[in-house]
């Protein structure tokens, strides 16, 4: 009887005796540690421990620290450069340090460990001649007994994590180059000439076909796998018992190899989340992960466990104590024993990690507050506002308000702020496309999809000249995959691509305009409808268009929702926003992030098409929205790199519109010079003067080498649910979302939960994201751009091969190799109610109150008096 | 442009180079700002300037001192320079706050500006002194970013294998001298030097040549180097595709009289065959977009030095500088190559097979046409075969699946005007060259005939390998196409763990 046959029947007796918890439910529970990955052509952002909220954020801070040595708390440095700043108050370290000293024990004076703790929270480090000096020496004797009570809790690993490869490095980094190989051969999105054989089999079936034949193996490796179970679960379950994995491990187990590459396992967790044929990709990836482990392992089988016992440094505690608390060596030895090992204890309990946690929270704190006078010293200065002119809705995205602030300044305009994808929960579809994009956030489904039509006979002329320019690009891409013609495709397009290489490189903006242009007007694009209505009530779970009654209960919950229900200004102008750069992989990550990272411009042609309809505003004044019949709804697009206000639909405007219109016309131009000097002045730069704010802005934007078009949300740090008067008039640096909200509107709390429970959710996962990509740039973020890779027309990999990146590259959030640019601060959510308001929500919404209890968001709030409370 | 006397020009070519080197050199000093690289990437356009006055002014072949000058030798300074300063443009944006910013920039002057001294060199000894200045730089550009266990991985096995190479070279030269006496290239190669050579000999130096030329050429079996450069930031990629795989093709041609008509020419075409279709393999399996660039790269340099093998100088010449633009705009551009969201373009309808077999009757035509024009020899029969597939491919992808009478015009308007680009700019190449190049004596037709099945065996391969998906032969070509475009285990990092260590040092300027 062959190996593989013993061991299937070792399974199926484990599996009578005794009950076994099924497989599928282990790796469905064991996902909680991923997050699920879409590909980077739509990133939107993606909060990495979704499903750990249940944990507090400390807890699961220690958990990634102990299990892949991935540290969640901001480096020393990036404190010590915030202190240095001033954006770490002293009274709020202090005050952190004395609720971390109230509530923990020990067995020293107070003084003591006061002093103790104050000096070691300067982050100084013990120097290395103390540690060397005899003295330290002899002032341990006598303690080796000693020992930390360190909890026996050792994180389960990966077998392969304890073995050594004879070609260097542990078993585990080999088998993450085979995993990772066969991963991106299997989810290749049609970039290959020659795809993997048998792939639409699925990817186990794929592999279990092909890795007896795969040279990368020796030949024993390629026999031991060749009569493998056919089935992925099945598999799975005979690798583990081959390698002797109790039944009680087995979720932890599969935890520990899914955290070796999240980022491919969190690709093949998204894809089996996006069609029902592929549901159990995880489980298959498992699978192949853990046979193949079992594979490279299995000459070293039984692996001795080697836990690597934490040896706690006895002297460099001590150290401590006489470089931070104010000891002697003199003073040091007097003491007893017993004391010398209350110290001890003591100073491992203060640790780096509980040091770090102060910091941040210092950090938070020291923001907190001063967010919060600015807010309150505002309530003061009321100037009365003349009725507006214009009406704008911007998305929530903190890169609206330095451009909301300009613009009110410009003119008597009033802005709004709400979630970029407007309450619509539609995917989009583009003329002529045969691509659709669920235009909302991330967690939730589309429900309508809203396509462009045109006239029959301009679509025929638009589709052959969009036809004609991709199949040139279509020949160029087959080309270079066919033998003999790619041997003469660089003597045929070379001297295209070198006119462009010189002309990108010398005139960076003028080349990129040129081509646009270009672009533009041969395809000519024709003036588009949208297919608002829908033909008949369909079964489907994604309608075409909206019935009559969607139509209206969208537009009135938006409106509700931004606060908007009287007092409309004769032009209302819906403001979507997209961005602009050239040769950036991560281009969506600058793009909307309510709209599933892409410009939220489609959602705002929809709503305010809709808003426009006649049958729409009567049923509306039925519910007691009255819009006057000289309003007008336009919509148009924020540019947020060159930061400009593009108008995409303009229906035909009333007087007093048409008024208003000419009067934002006129105001633009100086909003955007504003604006943008605002916003390049942020950006590293080789010029020491700046001439032209908005020649800069749009070679950002069109220059090919350019590697920070712009800082997205980067700092972002607040979001601010209130009335926009609260925060007139404030610089609040770009860094706060801003959500409009009135709770005298709002007697029953509903909408405040849906901002919370939406727009909120998604300013918390932008949040994350940026934090985590800032704390572990290698681990939750994606490293340098320059040394990335494309792979398999999904994402990105590190040098020749790596994990699937997930997060925002490390010029996402530095200034440079030495600067950090983004500051990790857990948001903090600011509404604008009275105290019963919040109160309400906690207790009605437990999914929010679990986020503040644990610490994956910080709360506060200004009550009607103008008080500003810390929750 | 007036036209300058050599020596002058050489003074300012010079000159311009120095100042340069020392620019580079100046901007490595941290007290220099940083907006210095503007007026770097002015003072590195000189030399460039004035070897392109050199190209305008040149006559004939001159030899001054240590110096080959003729139109080849200003035109390879020039393009390497060129690429020079592109390159370097780029990165002013692209890596701005690495933090080896500055070394970069003084290393792409090194290496561009002594790779165009070798080019211009006709003495032996500077000849490989500044190639191996060229490869010794790129080796540490490799390896700039210390902290990353991945890329010192790269840097010391390229910086192994080039040894090697500049060692091949280096010996030949030196064994060259052994016979000759001389260490000038032109006169070791006149004929009255070759006859008086023993053929030994001349197979022994070939050899060592070849070697000398397939390892920066990343022919099989040395891919593996150039496969896990790619750690390598993306500008340094791109002058590495662009300027120095290719040297090979232009050190054969220096060598030609030499090489032409030796064993060692047979040996060559068999080696650049097998690496054209281990090229063409790589990059039809493999999915990361700058990995496929590398397959496209050894099969593209396994043309090259084809038609080196061939005897086709010119030709090699040609296909190396336009393949090194073509490769450095792609490498430049690897921030595009996500698929854009409205997805590939699909193509919706069958084309009629009317319209099908017009592209293989044109193709054939062409290609029957060209050979009878250009009046035969072995290489214009690969060149006349590779021309007329294209044009029945190309054709069927641009005109046959079209769908209306625009995009139908299109197509036919950009295929014309390729043609008639591809042929105006072959016989500029050839006005220009055909003094600087020799034109060799060419291998036997069943000799070509081989390497032509092979190519169209590679052609079909893909087809055939769709249309049989469960057979075990292709699998297991398939994945040993897969295993030749991977790296070493070693090359693969799961995380790029360096940055941790960058947070703990970094972040804090006092
Ligand atoms: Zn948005």
């Amino acid at each position: 009887m062959s190996m593989t046959s013993t061991l299937l029947k070792q399974v199926n007796e484990q599996k009578n005796a005794s009950k076994v918890t099924d497989i599928k439910a282990l790796v469905n529970e064991a996902s909680r540690v991923i997050a699920p990955l879409g590909p980077l052509s739509a990133f939107a952002a993606r909060h990495p421990w979704e499903r750990m909220e249940e944990q507090t954020f400390d807890e699961v801070a220690d958990w990634l620290r102990n299990t892949r040595n991935v540290e969640l708390y901001p480096s020393t440095s990036m404190i010590l450069s915030a202190k240095s700043r001033g954006e770490i108050d002293e009274v709020f370290l202090e005050m952190s340090l004395q609720r971390w000293l109230n509530s923990s024990s020990f067995n020293i004076p107070r003084k003591a460990a006061e002093c103790f703790c104050r000096y070691s929270l300067e982050m100084d480090e013990v120097p290395d001649n103390l540690l060397a000096s005899p003295e330290l020496e002899k002032s341990v004797k006598g303690l080796g007994s000693w020992k930390a009570d360190a909890s026996g809790h050792f994180p389960i690993q990966p077998l392969s994590m304890y073995k050594e490869h004879k070609a260097g490095g542990n078993v585990a980094s080999l088998l993450d180059h085979h995993v990772i190989k066969w991963c991106k051969l299997y989810l290749d999105d049609s970039q290959a000439g020659w795809s993997m054989p048998k792939r639409d089999e699925g990817f186990y079936r794929s592999w279990q076909r092909l890795i007896q034949h795969d040279p990368a193996l020796s030949r024993d490796q390629r026999r031991s796998l060749r009569n493998w179970p056919q089935k992925a679960d099945m598999a799975l379950e005979v690798a583990l018992s081959a390698l002797k994995i109790p039944q009680s491990e087995i979720q932890t187990y599969l935890e520990g190899h899914l955290l070796s590459l999240p980022g491919w396992a969190g690709m093949m967790l998204w894809r089996s989340q996006q069609s029902q044929h592929e549901r159990s990709l995880l489980l298959e990836y498992l699978a192949v992960r853990i046979s193949m482990e079992w594979a490279l392992l299995k000459p070293y089988l039984p692996v001795q466990k080697k836990y690597l016992e934490k040896k706690v440094q006895i002297d460099s505690l001590v150290a401590a104590w006489i470089h931070c608390g104010g000891l002697t060596f003199k003073k040091w030895l007097k003491m007893s024993i017993d004391q010398q090992k209350e110290y001890l204890t003591f100073a491992y309990t203060f640790n780096e990690r509980v040091r770090k946690q102060l910091c941040l929270e210092a950090w938070e704190q020291t923001y907190a507050d001063q967010l919060s006078h600015k807010i309150v010293s505002n309530q003061h200065v009321h100037n009365e506002t003349k009725p507006a002119l214009a009406q704008f809705a911007f998305c929530i995205d903190v890169r609206s308000e330095p451009f909301r602030r300009y613009l009110e300044k410009e003119g008597p305009f009033e802005t709004l702020g709400v979630a970029g994808f407007f309450g619509l929960p539609i995917e989009t579809c583009e003329l002529d496309s045969h691509h659709t994009h669920p235009s909302l956030p991330v967690m939730h489904k589309p429900q309508h999809r809203i396509e462009e039509n045109s006239d029959e006979n301009e679509l025929k002329q638009y589709q052959q000249r969009k036809q004609a320019v991709e199949s040139l690009s279509y020949t160029f891409k087959t080309m270079k995959q066919q033998a003999l013609p790619s041997l003469l495709l660089p003597e045929v397009s070379g001297p295209w691509l070198t006119i462009q290489m010189l002309a990108r490189s010398f005139l960076p903006r003028k080349a990129g305009q040129l081509l646009h242009s270009l672009r533009d007007s041969w395809l000519r694009k024709p003036d588009t409808n949208l297919s608002l209505h829908s033909a008949e009530e369909t079964e489907s779970e994604v309608s075409l268009g909206f019935s009559d009654e969607d139509q209206v209960k969208y537009v009135r919950q938006t409106l509700k929702m931004m606060g908007l229900i009287k007092n409309f200004a004769p032009l209302v102008v819906i403001c979507g926003h997209g961005s602009k750069s050239t040769n950036n992989p991560y281009a969506a990550s600058l793009d909307c992030g309510a709209c599933g990272g892409a410009s939220g411009a489609f959602n705002a042609r929809v709503l305010a098409a809709l808003c426009n309809l006649p049958k729409v505003r009567k049923a509306l004044s039925d519910k007691g929205i009255d819009i006057p019949e000289e309003t007008v709804f336009a919509a148009a697009e924020h540019n947020t790199t060159v930061n400009e206000l593009k108008w995409l639909y303009v229906p035909e405007l009333s007087k007093s519109a048409q008024e208003a219109f000419d009067c934002i016309e006129e105001a633009l131009p100086k909003v955007s010079q504003q604006a943008n000097a605002d916003s390049i002045s942020q950006l590293p730069t080789i010029k020491t003067r700046l001439k032209d704010p908005m020649a800069e802005a749009h070679r950002l934007a069109e220059d090919w080498s350019e590697i920070r078009p712009e800082w997205g949300l980067a700092r972002n740090a607040a979001f601010i649910i209130g009335e926009r008067q609260l925060t007139q008039n404030c610089n609040l640096e770009g860094r706060a979302f801003l959500h409009n909200y009135n709770w005298k509107q709002d007697p029953d709390g509903q909408i405040l939960a849906s901002i919370i429970a939406g727009p909120g959710t998604v300013a918390q996962w932008i949040n994350l994201q940026y934090y985590a990509s800032t704390v572990a740039p290698h681990f939750y973020g994606s490293g340098n751009k320059a040394t990335q890779t494309v792979t398999a027309g999904l994402g990105v990999m590190q040098g020749a091969a790596s994990d699937l990146l997930t997060g925002l590259p490390w010029q996402s959030v530095m200034a440079s190799d030495e600067e950090a640019y983004h500051a990790p601060l857990r948001l903090l959510i600011v509404i604008q109610a009275p105290r019963e308001y919040v109160e309400r929500l906690l207790d009605s919404d437990k999914v929010f109150s679990q986020k503040v209890q644990n610490g994956w968001v910080k709360l506060a709030t200004v009550d009607p008096k103008g008080h500003w409370e810390n929750w | 442009m007036v036209s300058a006397s050599i020596p002058v020009i050489l003074t300012l070519f010079f000159a311009a180079l120095l100042l340069s080197g020392l620019s580079g050199l100046v901007f490595l000093h941290k007290r220099v700002p940083l907006g210095y690289v503007r007026v770097h990437i002015g003072i590195i356009s000189l030399p460039a300037f004035v070897s392109l006055a050199a190209l305008l002014n040149i006559k004939g072949n001159d030899h001054v001192g240590l110096l080959h000058l003729d139109f080849l030798a200003w035109f390879m300074a020039f393009f390497v320079l060129m690429i020079g300063i592109v390159i370097q443009r780029f990165s002013v944006r692209y890596l701005l706050g690495d933090g080896s910013y500055r070394k970069y920039f003084a290393l792409f002057t090194f290496i561009a500006g002594a790779a165009s001294v070798a080019w211009l060199s006709d003495d032996l000894r500077l000849l490989v002194g500044c190639w191996g200045i060229t490869l010794a730089g790129l080796t540490i550009l490799i390896g700039l970013n210390r902290e990353w266990k991945v890329t010192r991985t790269a840097a010391r096995r390229s910086g192994r294998v080039f040894a090697i190479s500049w060692l091949a070279i280096l010996a030949a030269t030196i064994w060259l001298f052994q016979i000759t006496g001389s260490w000038n290239l032109s006169s070791v190669l006149s004929n009255d030097h070759l006859t008086h050579m023993d053929s030994w000999e001349k197979t022994g130096i070939n050899l060592l040549l070849v070697l000398g030329v397939i390892i920066p050429a990343a022919q099989w079996p040395f891919q593996n180097w150039l496969i896990e450069s790619v750690v390598a930031p993306t500008p340094v990629s791109a002058i590495m595709h662009a300027g120095i795989v290719n040297a090979g093709g232009m050190i054969l041609t220096r060598f030609s009289p030499l090489f032409n008509g030796d064993i060692a020419q047979l040996f060559l075409l068999i080696l650049s065959s097998i690496s054209v279709i281990v090229g063409i393999g790589i990059s039809l399996v493999q999915v990361d977009y700058k990995r496929q660039l590398v397959g496209s790269t050894i099969s593209q340099m396994g043309f090259m030095l084809i038609q080196c093998a061939l005897g086709a100088y010119l030709a090699a010449i040609i296909h190396l500088v336009l393949h090194g633009l073509f490769k450095a705009t792609l490498f430049l551009q690897a921030g595009s190559a996500l698929p854009r969201r409205e997805g590939a373009s699909q193509v919706s309808q069958k084309p009629s097979s009317l319209w099908v077999l017009t592209g293989y009757v044109l193709g054939l035509l062409a290609g029957g046409a060209y050979w009878m024009l250009v009046s035969g020899g072995a290489y214009q029969f690969v060149n006349a075969f590779v021309l007329g597939w294209s044009l029945s491919f190309s054709w069927t992808t641009l005109i046959a699946f079209s769908r209306g009478r625009i995009d139908r015009a299109v197509g036919l308007f950009f295929l014309g005007g390729s043609v008639i680009v591809y042929f105006l700019i072959h016989s500029l190449f050839k006005d220009w060259l055909h003094t600087a190049v020799y034109q060799g004596v060419q291998l036997p037709m069943p000799l070509v005939l081989i390497v032509v099945c092979l190519l169209i065996l590679a052609s079909v391969m893909g087809t055939l390998a769709a249309r049989y998906p469960s057979s075990a032969l292709f699998a297991v070509l398939y994945l040993w196409l897969v295993k030749l475009g991977e790296g070493q285990a070693k090359s693969t990092e799961s995380h790029p763990s360096y940055l941790k260590q960058y947070l703990s040092e970094g972040g804090y300027r006092s």
